[in-house]
């Protein structure tokens, strides 16, 4: 059986330029991601902002075409932004934001919206459209009279319920969820989150999970990949990958949770943050990295198993092929 | 630096390009020229011979160059009424209209100004809402209703002045004002909006928390940022002096280039009115030059930055 | 065009709106005399007294009531013995058709160029920009007089050359409105739904940007009026037999000293209805658009 979301060597290039008569630097802001995303299945993807998890998102949903590299949903090779098929196939894919506010009409009662999806792939007849719509409201917890409110009646929680149920209205089988709950209340995330796993189970959703928020990540996802200057550094098992971290960047994320049990300090990484407009030759990460040695300079390593368990990790150093150095490796003369 | 003025000046020059362009689209489009030119009556030969003589049996595109080519030496055809140059008949009557439109400029800067800056100080009082009302007037009542309400008052029943013509400095004196007042409610109008935003910043009220005195404020902050808006607008009136005066000159009966222009387009006189077209919109692309290189001055802001930074992901 | 979003909603609380407005004296009057004009816009046929070609040969140049006339013409009559009344109800009608024909013309025109250039970016946007460098940097009256110059005049010609004035403000801003609510926000998650850029841009977009639109044309409306009246008092515009409030202005002029009733009939009506506008635009703007300038 084919999975349901096969994305291989993802690329996009953005040209930025300084200035009217600049010249233009490209930006690689994802640089070869591959990813698979399976039926009822969730895959986590983690870094910090500016790594390109969210152009990785978009790129997985078609709504922006690969520089190279291929997406197949289905088996099926992702038809060209804005074409007939591939509007089609936006029943089948939907996407969830960080900011519903932003992502919702602010001039439409959340009903008219929900119902909209009905009524841009022609679902039903137009007499039982409010009903259909109602009944998505009602499966993520909303009332049938909040149907006539506008967003902002709405409280932040309400909203995002309301943007998953016009997500979910055609009962799509990928589910794209970019940062969908790092503009909520702590105290509502994790009643979003459930809503979430409760319509996984009822749908048999596939998602892309994307979040900075590794504790999050951790609650929803099945897989976990972590993600650098638009490169997976690692993945695997959520409760392996973010107990015992194998790539020395994912091992600094870790650290970084505040957690009142663990012994030993956090990593605190060298340098500057990462600038997808100049991206360090070899290992992306080894102007940071405190094991950096003179081959991470010179050489990229790949996202391979590891001889030891089997988990993907792009690093010379956890792969063995390199004895951990003292980082701080300048570009080797 | 450099490369600002350099971008401003690429701008510039496409600017020229599309007026010129525009120039020969419309030309073509109105009618072949040849008949236009030779008239409807005149002789098939004749008009094949003129066809010749200009070129107009080559193809558009060669037409195009070629067109160009003669605009850059400056040759701008002939008037179809008295066979003169179009461009020497336009020049002659450049300084009758400079004599109205640069009194009525330091009108309209010397009461515009002013009148914005003092209604914006005392904003929502008795002044303010005097100056408000007057410019709205002043910006609705068209310069041909005003000039002959100036008519009507002042030739007509009073007899102080003449009410056309161009014999004396006293038959300038109303157009002149018909050209400042409605030019100084329009400035007083931008010049208070620009002056209440600025008043509104952060560091205008930072600055007079702090204990600097309220007339240092607004000479030393609020002037200089209100300045940059307003400049614009002065910059579009500075590049009107030209043919600022179409309407004006017309109710006036003053021999400027407006009134040459609303009688060449009257006759068709295509050479006139494409020499006035072309040196209007270089007199408006040179002063929106300056304005951009004022802004430069005016804002270090500007000066250094691109205008536009180009955005990421 | 506003009521769109309005179709089938059960509306339980109106949108955000600044709460119970007061509307000030003067902008009352404006609406006063703005509804006036129309009226007598539709309503000529019914109200005029006289067609406003009707010759009266023996009362030529007759004053109006308030200057000594009879109530045979209220306000008179011209050269020709036509009654001003007559032909000032039936300039209002063209002036207006030709101000509000002109208006939607310049709002259409310059929202789908703008929308145009949001959607497809790259050449098209710089092709869109480039002209509104080149329309912002020529003054309206020269490039509308060489026009007319090279086509000759019609009313229909008249119309939609008036209608690219102020075109390059609508461009403007449909185009940076557009694309602010394309990259991130509710036209994107739309576009994400499978919606076509119909669907986007006249369900979402337009609603959205509608108000800030209106505005603009409020602006844009007395302009025109004041264009057409110019060009129309030049003889370059309306042309006779047809008659409007600048060509009437025009052709009183000559009885400026003998007949100035001709003249200043319309020339009031034009000022009014410039200056109504004008202060309902302005009232408009800082009610619903405090960020246009």
């Amino acid at each position: 059986m084919t999975a349901l979301l096969k994305a291989e060597g993802l690329v996009r290039r953005y040209a930025m330029r300084r200035g009217l008569l600049g010249r233009s630097v490209e930006v690689r802001a994802v640089a070869g991601v591959s990813l698979t995303v399976e039926r009822g299945r969730t895959l986590g993807l983690v870094g910090e902002s500016g790594c390109g998890k969210s152009t990785t998102g978009r790129l997985v949903l078609g709504l922006e075409a690969p520089d190279a590299g291929t997406v197949a949903f289905q088996g099926q090779p992702m038809s060209a932004p804005g074409t007939v098929a591939w509007r089609s196939l936006r029943a089948r894919m939907q996407m969830v934001f960080q900011d519903p506010l932003g992502a919702l009409d602010r001039r439409l009662p959340i009903g008219v919206q929900v119902r909209e999806p009905f009524d841009i792939h022609g679902i039903g007849t137009a007499a039982d459209r409010p009903a259909r719509a109602i009944e998505a409201l009602r499966a993520v917890g909303l009332r049938p009279d909040q149907a006539a409110r506008y967003p902002h009646e709405l409280s932040g929680g309400q909203r995002q319920r309301a943007v998953l149920a016009r997500a979910l209205a055609t009962e799509p089988e990928l589910l794209v969820c970019d940062e969908p709950i790092s503009a909520l209340d702590v105290s509502i995330q994790a009643q979003v989150m459930n809503l979430l796993v409760d319509q996984q189970e009822r749908l048999g959703l596939g998602i892309l999970f994307i979040s900075h928020d590794l504790r999050a990540v951790r609650q929803v996802s099945h897989r976990v990949a972590v993600m650098y200057l638009g490169t997976i550094v690692e993945e695997g098992e959520p409760d392996a990958v973010l107990h015992e971290p194998a790539h020395p960047y994912a091992q600094a994320l870790v650290s970084a949770i505040p957690h009142p049990g663990r012994r030993g300090g956090r990593i605190v990484l060298q340098g500057d943050p990462p600038n997808p407009a100049d991206r360090p030759g070899g290992c992306a990460f080894h102007p940071r990295c405190p094991i950096a040695t003179a081959l991470c300079a010179q050489e990229a390593p790949l996202l391979k198993p590891r001889a030891v368990d089997g988990r993907l990790v792009a690093c010379h150093v956890a792969h063995g092929d390199a004895l951990p150095g003292a980082g701080e490796v300048r570009r080797a003369a | 630096m450099i490369r600002f003025l350099g971008s401003r000046l690429l701008r510039a020059a496409i600017t020229i390009v599309m007026v010129v362009t525009f120039a020969f689209v419309v030309l073509r489009l109105s009618g072949d020229p040849a008949q236009i030119i030779m008239g409807a009556d005149a002789p098939p030969e004749a008009v094949e011979a003129f066809r010749a003589a200009w070129g107009l049996d080559q193809p558009v595109w060669v037409q195009y160059f070629n067109y160009f080519g003669a605009i850059l030496q400056g040759d701008l055809g002939r008037s179809m009424r008295d066979g003169r140059d179009a461009i020497v008949l336009v020049a002659e009557r450049i300084p009758a209209t400079l004599a109205l439109t640069l009194p009525a400029l330091a009108i309209k800067i010397g009461l515009g100004i002013p009148a914005g800056i003092t209604a914006a100080l005392h904003r929502n009082s008795f002044i303010d809402r005097a100056v408000m009302m007057l410019a709205v007037a002043g910006f609705t009542i068209p310069s041909f209703v005003l000039g002959l309400l100036l008519v009507l008052v002042f030739a007509v029943q009073l007899g102080w002045l003449p009410s056309g013509g161009q014999d004396s400095w006293r038959h300038a004196i109303l157009p002149i004002i018909t050209l400042g007042v409605g030019g100084a409610a329009v400035l007083a109008r931008f010049t208070r909006s620009a002056m209440l935003e600025v008043l509104g910043q952060p560091y205008i009220r930072t600055a007079s928390a702090k204990g600097v005195p309220w007339r240092s404020v607004v000479w030393g902050h609020a002037l200089p940022n209100a300045a940059i808006p307003t400049v614009t607008i002065v910059g579009f009136m500075v590049g009107s002096l030209i043919a600022g005066a179409v309407v004006v000159e017309s109710v006036f009966s003053w021999p400027g280039v407006g009134r040459l222009l609303v009688v060449a387009v009257g006759n068709r006189d295509l050479a006139v009115v494409q020499c006035i077209l072309l040196l209007v919109a270089m007199t408006m692309v040179t002063s929106n030059l300056i304005v951009d290189l004022l802004y430069g001055v005016l804002d270090p802001r500007l000066r250094n930055q691109p205008r536009r930074a180009a955005g990421t992901a | 065009m506003s009521d769109i979003p309005m179709q089938d909603v059960t509306v339980v609380q109106a949108p955000p709106r600044a709460p119970r407005l007061r509307v000030p004296p003067m902008v009352l009057f404006g609406l006063g005399w703005l509804a006036l004009m129309l009226l007598t816009a539709v309503l000529a046929d019914v109200v005029s007294p006289y067609a406003y070609t009707a010759l009266d040969l023996r009362n030529r140049l007759s004053p109006p009531v308030f200057m000594g006339g009879t109530w045979l013409h209220p306000l008179g009559t011209d050269e020709l013995g036509r009654d001003v009344l007559a032909r000032l109800i039936y300039s209002i009608r063209m002036s207006l058709l030709i101000a509000f024909g002109a208006t939607i013309i310049g709002a259409l025109i310059g929202t789908t160029l703008g929308f145009l250039a949001a959607h497809f970016r790259g050449f098209v946007e710089q092709v869109v920009l480039a002209l509104v460098d080149f329309s912002a940097s020529l003054p309206f009256l020269i490039l509308a007089l060489a026009v007319l110059a090279f086509f000759g005049n019609s009313l229909t010609l008249f119309i939609c050359l008036l209608g690219l004035h102020a075109w390059e403000r609508y461009a403007r801003i449909a185009r940076g409105l557009a694309v602010s609510a394309g990259s991130q926000g509710y036209a994107s998650a739309v576009r994400q739904l499978g919606a076509t850029p119909w669907r986007i841009y006249g369900r979402h977009v337009l609603p959205n940007i509608a108000s800030t639109l209106i505005v603009s044309m409020t602006l844009a409306f007395p302009e025109i009026i004041l264009l057409e009246s110019g060009l129309s008092f030049l003889g370059l515009g309306v042309q006779p037999p047809a008659t409007s409030l600048g060509s009437m202005v025009g052709y009183g002029r000559e009885y400026l000293t003998r007949a100035p009733w001709i003249l200043l009939a319309p020339a009031l009506t034009i000022v009014l209805t410039t200056f109504s506008v004008s202060l309902i635009g302005d009232w408009l703007r800082d009610q619903l658009d405090p960020t246009l300038r």
